[in-house]
């Protein structure tokens, strides 16, 4: 559930082509609501309740754990932006969300380009795209069940790399502080990036070959070719993903809290683990749900520059 | 007009029809659970006890119960172990708990305190009950809240063949004898070393089974009249110990994460030699790895110590919903499961060992092992000071951070050993 | 000039071809380990030097979760789920989606940004007063409860993408039904849907994945064994001691299986369907 595709939700900028009969005036005001309606009665009661009732929690104290909690103000908010686990937290974050979704558009694109070569055959193609999507079919549980037992000191990976000669002794991938976060992110991306190479080979295969036709008149050679055509042309498919896919990573709890539970001391404590560590070890749902807040605001930066950049097309 | 307003009809109407078909759908719920047309009552009992005991046997148990008691039936709700005290605190929150919850020690104090599970005492006086026979409640100010069913205790776990091969012919018994054979096993070549520590901050049960298990057995405590005491010269000796180890190059690879299934793997492995484990794993030890000689003996003492040992020990326990309607018929299924008959039986299928004091566990068909482990406990005292504190979990996780601190030479023990006296002195009022 | 064009070629398939197959390693090989791990004995998993093949390769595994009704019982729960999650979330986001794309009206951005943004509460934080919400509907440990739920998840995704599917498609398909004396009803189904096939596999397919694969809503919104889905069953196989290694591996294996059949099923369509939403700029 970490990646995605290209969203479109720039709405038609031209008016209805029918001219406007006032008869029909009311209808075309009110069909759009009734087109939404069940997905806003969805989101509102079963989304959009719950978040309110999350918002309100952060400014009480003793929320859950008690039946008469009090109104805290902000202080829950001071609470967990003076706490220096909490700012630790957004920094390995921050890394674990950039990095994972570089190497996702990277390693997506390159694999996308890959599957959508000219050189070979459909079947060949077929089978590749099968292999590529294997990580995407298991549930994040046995994605960390499984990596700890291939990142294990005397595990698979060590093996294999010492067997190779490229390792003198066995490394311990999650459990050096030095090596920790980067282990963790590498399995999210493993995890990851199918979605993103979908979505990209399907960008890919929707190019306009004359477009490339047309730079290869001009004398374009294949890097200034993708560089001037292909990037340009998946340019909106990947600012989307990269967006949602920023969202989705910063919200990957089940992954990290298995494979290393935000240790080893911290360095791969991200804000689902510290927010989780809040509510179900130290039973403080207030800061804990002020912390959700935070992370609610800091995604919706995130979603205004989304907008925003949607509307430029 | 009239092809307007049958378009916005049909497009209203098609919403509509949308959102009743959720409507309808919603009031299919179930209602597990109170009181059926015939008078009997439905006890949930969420647990996760009877995915570890071999199959069908937790249902036997449960079968005789109600075929004694036509009127209660049993609900088995079982969750991953894992997430079960998540699920416990969501149903809490929302009064939705099962009538009847397996409990952990270490939640008790949280979920008394978020009003969760009730008083047992009181239920004791009404049932006029007699709590003699139990070996352990569990008391928040006095009152029971959790009854330990089985206890499993946490001997050290030998591998012979590893000592031998050491040219080591006497189990450890003293901190500098267990130190010796850990190099020597550490030092007999391949990448066996001589001591595994879990020390995973997602469930730190390991500094309560394999660290303080070295206070506890040399008599120590981190408590002092139940506030910490995490700096007395026996817990520092403790840490420093532990440190000694790690400095010797002794402990298993990848510590900082690891978890306490991967210890039992790596011993069961022959990758460890030695291990301060559950005893329920003998039989998982012999299933997977079946010509592995182990023995198990006490937890090693400070050099010199003469005084019983406490032997770290982790509890099914159990405990009633504060919201249930049933608490009457939920405390006579409880005081089915600690009768002696009863607990006997459950104990023995779970290699534990009874919380009824008058409750004789089956030895006959068990392991030889676990004679020996009967006996080391009736010598020593079960000990686990985190049963009953508040937030158990949070303060094994600060006591963890810090010690990993100690362990990457970040921080001096007394450093670390001053920092967690004062999280904890913030949890323990 | 021919013959050089034509090694130029082949070295640069057997350059796309070899980083085919690095590639293929990457992705494949923590898979093909969970195949190996399904066959061997529990015992048998942390083997050091680590072994492929074992000696006491079996699929016992396999036997024992096909043969348990209880595991069967979380395989038909996670169909019943995810086809239900799929075929709504379809529903109610081509409906959305139509809004989105062929009117204006007030309000638009506004509930556009509440799709988008929704998706960033920390489903971890609302897991309590969900709950309670769920309970307080009469949804909790139901079919409909898990399913609205993971709609909830899947709807956005699925909005923003038929949105962008039905943009790409050119407004005077469904002028034309109108100009014919249709009402934006029937030019939706008639006209939108039938061309719109591909794009909807594709956030189908999505749609059943997502669902398939939920674990923390699964959990705590059932509470009978008879209620759990797939993801559940494998975290029982963890037990507070010992890990069912090979039966955990194999119910995975199991599990992917009707996912890896869809997208064979649809491969073409589903590639083709997304490139209509993805291409159009």
């Amino acid at each position: 559930m970490t990646s995605t595709t290209a969203p479109d939700t720039t709405a038609p900028t031209q008016e209805p082509v029918t001219p406007d009969r006032p008869r029909t005036t009311l209808t075309r005001r009110l069909s759009p609501f009734g087109y939404l309606s069940p997905t806003i009665v969805l989101i509102v009661v079963l989304m959009v309740i719950p978040i309110v009732m999350v918002i309100s929690y952060s400014f009480r104290d003793n929320v859950i754990v008690q039946e008469n909690s009090v109104f805290a103000g902000l202080a829950n908010y001071t609470t967990v932006l003076t706490d220096p686990n909490f700012l630790a937290a957004l920094k390995n974050t921050a890394i674990f969300i950039t990095v994972s979704t570089v190497a996702h558009l990277i390693l997506g694109l390159a694999f996308a380009m890959m599957l959508n070569t000219q050189l070979l055959g459909g079947v060949t193609k077929a089978i590749f795209r099968i292999v590529y999507i294997l990580p995407w079919l298991f549930t994040i549980a046995v994605i960390a069940v499984i990596w700890r037992l291939l990142l294990d000191p005397s595990g698979v990976v060590n093996y294999v790399l010492q067997t190779l000669g490229l390792l003198q002794e066995g490394v311990n991938w999650l459990s050096d502080p030095g090596k920790a976060l980067w282990a963790v992110t590498f399995v999210n991306i493993w995890s990851g990036y199918p979605f993103f190479m979908i979505s990209l080979l399907a960008g890919l295969q929707g190019i306009p070959n004359d477009l490339y036709e047309a730079a290869a008149v001009d004398g374009a050679n294949p890097v200034q070719r993708f560089l001037n055509v292909t990037l340009p042309q998946l340019r909106p498919v990947i600012i989307s993903m990269a967006v949602l896919d920023l969202i989705w990573t910063s919200q990957q709890f089940a992954l990290i809290w298995m494979l290393t539970g935000g240790g080893p001391l911290n360095v791969t404590e991200v804000l689902s683990t510290f927010t989780y560590k809040q509510a179900f070890s130290e039973y403080e749902f207030a800061t804990a749900s002020a912390a959700a807040v935070i992370v609610l605001l800091l995604t919706m930066v995130l979603a205004f520059f989304y907008v925003r950049l949607q509307k430029e097309r | 007009m009239a092809v307007g307003v049958t378009r916005l009809k049909r497009v209203i109407g098609a919403a509509a029809a949308v959102t009743v078909a959720f409507g309808a759908a919603a009031c299919g719920s179930d209602d597990a659970g109170g009181t059926d047309a015939g008078g009997a009552v439905t006890l949930e009992f969420a647990q996760w006890w009877g995915a570890e005991l071999p199959a069908g046997e937790f249902d036997k148990i449960i079968n005789d119960f109600t075929a004694q008691n036509p009127n209660i039936k049993i609900k088995l709700l079982s969750a991953p172990y894992a997430s079960t005290k998540q699920q416990l605190v969501t149903g809490a929150a929302s009064k939705t708990l099962p009538d009847v919850v397996g409990l952990d020690g270490a939640w008790v104090s949280d979920f008394a305190k978020q009003g969760a599970i009730t008083n047992m005492s009181e239920l004791m006086t009404e049932a006029k009950y007699d709590p003699a026979e139990l070996a352990s409640q569990v008391q928040i100010e006095n009152k029971t809240y959790m009854i330990p069913v089985v206890n499993f205790v946490y001997p050290l776990f030998v591998n012979k063949d590893l000592l031998t091969k050491a040219g080591v012919d006497k189990t450890p018994a003293t901190r500098s004898e267990f130190l010796d054979a850990a190099k020597k096993i550490s030092a007999s070549g391949g990448d066996v070393k001589g001591w595994a520590l879990p020390l995973d901050t997602a469930v730190p049960n390991g500094i309560q089974n394999d660290v303080m298990s070295w206070l506890w057995a040399s008599g120590g405590s981190m408590l002092q009249d139940g506030k910490p005491n995490l700096q007395s010269a026996p817990v520092k000796s403790t840490v420093e110990y532990v440190k000694s180890l790690n400095d010797a190059g002794v402990i298993a690879p990848g510590a900082l994460t690891m978890k306490e299934q991967d210890k039992v793997e790596k011993f069961t492995n022959g990758q460890v030699g030695m291990m301060i484990d559950s005893l329920a794993h003998i039989n998982l030890i012999k299933e997977n790895a079946p010509n592995l000689k182990f023995e198990v003996a006490a937890v090693p003492a400070e050099d010199g110590y003469t005084g019983k040992r406490g032997i770290p020990y982790a509890s099914w326990g159990i405990g009633i919903s504060d919201s249930t309607e049933h608490k009457a018929e939920a405390f006579k299924f409880v005081s089915y499961l600690m009768s002696k008959d009863t607990n006997a039986k459950l104990s023995t299928i779970a290699n534990g060992f009874p919380g009824n004091k008058n409750a004789q566990p089956d030895f006959s068909t068990s392991d030889p092992l676990f004679k020996t482990a009967f006996d080391i406990y009736q010598q020593g005292y079960p000990a686990n000071e985190f049963v009953g504190l508040p937030k158990s979990e949070d303060l094994m996780r600060s006591f963890d951070e810090q010690l990993q601190l100690v362990l990457t030479g970040k921080a001096s023990v007394d450093d670390a050993l001053a920092k967690s006296q004062e999280s904890w002195s913030s949890v323990i009022e | 000039m021919t013959t050089t064009l034509r090694t130029r070629q082949r070295f640069a398939k057997a350059g796309v071809l070899t980083g085919l197959v690095i590639g293929g390693l990457f992705a494949a090989l923590p898979v093909l380990w969970m195949l190996s791990t399904s066959l061997k004995s529990n015992g048998e998993v942390f083997q050091n030097p680590p072994q492929l093949i074992t000696e006491s390769f079996s699929f016992d595994a396999y036997a024992e979760i096909l043969g348990n009704g209880a595991q069967l019982r979380f395989f038909l729960n996670s169909y019943i789920v995810a086809f239900a999650v799929t075929v709504l979330t379809l529903l109610v986001a081509i409906l959305a989606g139509y809004a989105f794309s062929r009117f204006t009206f007030p309000g638009q951005k506004t509930i556009n940004a509440v799709i988008v943004s929704v998706q960033a509460v920390p489903p971890i934080t609302l897991v309590i007063p969900y709950f309670g919400l769920v309970v307080a509907l009469g949804l909790y440990n139901t079919y409909p409860g898990l399913i609205l739920t993971h709609m909830v998840f899947t709807l956005p995704y699925a909005i923003i993408m038929i949105t962008a599917y039905l943009n790409t498609l050119p407004k005077e398909l469904d002028e034309s039904v109108k100009v014919d004396g249709g009402t934006s009803w029937t030019a939706l189904w008639r006209i939108l849907v039938p061309i719109s096939v591909p794009g909807l596999i594709a956030v189908g397919v999505y749609t059943f994945m997502i669902s398939w694969n939920e674990y923390l809503f699964a959990l705590t919104l059932t509470r009978t064994d008879d209620m759990r889905t797939v993801p559940i069953g494998i975290q029982l196989l963890m037990g507070q001691h010992s890990y069912e290694w090979n039966q955990m591996m194999a119910m995975s294996i199991l599990g992917s299986i009707p996912v890896l059949v869809l997208f064979l099923l649809f491969q073409r369509r589903f590639i083709g369907g997304l490139t209509a939403g993805a291409v159009k700029a």
